[in-house]
């Protein structure tokens, strides 16, 4: 029986006369890669933002290990264990690779590490994972976009997360990278923490994720393991159009 | 790595506290040596909040006021100053608490300008309040300590204030001010309380103003709404940490050394020209060197030596 860690019942957001998220219910069970797609515009990381407390649903509630973290400011949810990386990267750009990590480390979930040092040795670890262990002393604003991307995900799991929430990690990566990303991704999992990814990239979700939601129009369509849902009829439809379906 | 700024640290400090005893002759040096210290102390408690975090706050005078009215007032109804002056940092403080949550509310250029209006409206207050302000005629203190004794009460605030910013920008805080300085929403997604950081940071700095206040209260021994509360005190705490190097350790007592020479300078001669100095300064500043005088000294260093070395203040 599969154990739910994180869920969001019901869960709307509405920006004046637009519904970006309309009544989702998701459920994401421990241990798994949950992978969350659908068009541009289809509310996919409105709903992380309020499922890691940046934004307040206007309806609905979530939960994280049985508890209710509806409208729990965002370093509480990321204290509580659910961490987030940012679509378009948010690197603190004057601090070095390491003290960007650092933050995390010093911040997140607990326990915490005591001192400067501790600190470090947390940051280390998260970067080595990522490998852009050797970029740690240059200043985060001489990173390229592949090394950005990196940054936010070894910031975001420098804080111990239970749950990683990631928008977008693959985005304007090369094959290559796409690729060592993927394998980063399976590795964060074997480490134990339960991934939820936003990605437009069909072929890496099919290969990567047990489970799939899909957003359409801010609702949920479907759900499901890959290959039914991305055969399905409306998800086929929603992507390519009626026309093609 | 931290031994050589303490050992250098070591020797200044001891090199300063015979200056009286040296050049007991001169009260002049004397008096500026203690204008640079109070200065360089409450321009590095400014920084605290505006370069380490990141907030640049226009009404940080409120702080001096209050500590400069409150050790006054205590003092001239028999108070002892071993109360008084405590006292004063955490009205000071209190009042920062009373402010920082509505003003931290309100981000970036937003909490700049309502932090003007917070210091504009703490200065009325005081002009009107005239039961215990004494309104637009101000206060004044029968006598002053002697002035060496304000010198090594200055010298120890700033050794204090200096001391708190160094140990703060290692930190587990400093991390958190360097974070809410670059990127607060960013920051809150890695678990950082914001507000919280940047409310600690502002009560910090409003202490250390409060402390400030009675010091410069029992120097001049008159104080009036406009000179402690004044709109022109609040620029000047801006003025010193930007002049020397926002966000670094030193550069608000190297701001403050600029300060006071300038004022001194003018003082004397062409009274109010000193702002002028101050406005050319600052778009100098601001346009070619935005890390102020140590950024330059940064420059002058890595032109010499060939492999510049990774700023590192800014960690």
């Amino acid at each position: 029986m599969p154990e739910t860690i994180l869920e969001g019942r019901g869960l709307s957001k509405r920006f004046g006369g637009l519904i970006a998220v309309n009544d989702v219910d998701i459920a994401v069970e421990r241990g798994e890669i949950l992978g969350l797609i659908g068009p541009n515009g289809a509310g996919k990381s409105t709903l992380f933002r309020l499922i890691s407390g940046v934004m307040r649903p206007t309806a609905g509630s979530v939960s994280f290990a049985g508890k209710t973290i509806t409208g729990r400011a965002a370093h509480d949810v990321c204290v509580a264990g659910v961490a987030v990386t940012h679509q378009i990267v948010r690197p603190f750009r004057d601090m070095s690779v390491v003290d960007n990590v650092m933050v995390g480390a010093f911040f997140g979930r607990r326990p915490r590490p005591h001192g400067r040092v501790h600190a470090r040795e947390g940051a280390m670890e998260a970067l080595a994972l990522c490998g852009i262990a050797e970029r740690a002393d240059t200043p985060a604003r001489a990173l390229n976009l592949s090394g950005h991307k990196r940054l936010e995900i070894a910031r975001a799991l420098a804080t111990r997360p239970q749950v990683l929430l990631l928008d977008e990690v693959l985005a304007g990566l090369n094959p290559t990278e796409t690729d060592r990303t993927l394998e980063l991704v399976r590795t964060i999992r074997a480490h134990g923490t339960t991934i939820v990814m936003v990605e437009h990239n069909l072929r890496a979700v099919r290969g990567l994720c047990s489970r799939i939601v899909v957003l359409v129009e801010g609702r949920k369509i479907v759900e499901g393991d890959p290959q039914t849902v991305l055969t399905d009829e409306r998800v086929v439809s929603a992507y390519l159009g009626t026309a093609h379906a | 790595m931290a031994a050589k700024p303490l050992v250098s640290a070591a020797i200044a400090i001891a090199a300063l506290a015979v200056v009286p005893f040296v050049a007991s002759g001169s009260e002049y040096a004397i008096e500026v040596l203690f204008l640079i210290f109070l200065y360089g102390a409450m321009a590095t408690a400014w920084n605290l909040l505006g370069g380490f975090a990141g907030q640049v706050s226009f009404g940080h005078a409120a702080f001096l006021g209050i500590g400069a009215y409150a050790t006054t007032i205590m003092t001239s109804s028999g108070v002892s100053l071993w109360l008084a002056v405590p006292v004063s940092a955490l009205l000071a403080g209190a009042y920062s608490l009373v402010i920082g949550i509505p003003a931290f509310r309100l981000r970036g250029p937003y909490f700049s300008i309502g932090t003007i209006g917070i210091g504009e409206a703490t200065r009325l207050i005081a002009l009107n309040w005239t039961s215990l302000t004494g309104g637009a005629s101000g206060l004044t203190l029968a006598s002053a300590p002697p002035l060496v004794q304000q010198y090594f009460a200055a010298l120890a605030l700033l050794v204090a204030a200096v001391g708190l910013a160094a140990w703060i920008r290692t930190s587990r805080f400093g991390y958190a001010l360097a974070a809410v300085r670059q990127d607060t929403d960013a920051a809150e997604t890695l678990g950082v309380a914001t507000t919280v950081a940047k409310t600690q940071a502002l009560f910090l700095s409003a202490c250390i103003l409060g402390v400030a206040g009675s010091v410069y209260a029992l120097h001049y021994l008159f104080i009036s709404p406009d000179s402690v509360f004044g709109f022109s005190t609040s620029i000047a705490l801006v003025i010193m940490p930007i002049i020397g190097g926002l966000g670094t350790v030193t550069g608000p007592l190297i701001g403050a050394v600029v300060y006071t020479f300038i004022r001194e300078q003018f003082a004397a001669t062409l009274a109010n020209a000193d702002l002028l100095a101050f406005g050319v300064l600052l778009i100098a500043i601001v346009v070619f060197e935005p890390r102020g005088i140590l950024g330059i000294a940064d420059r002058i260093r890595g032109a010499r030596k060939k492999p510049a070395r990774v700023e590192a203040t800014d960690a």
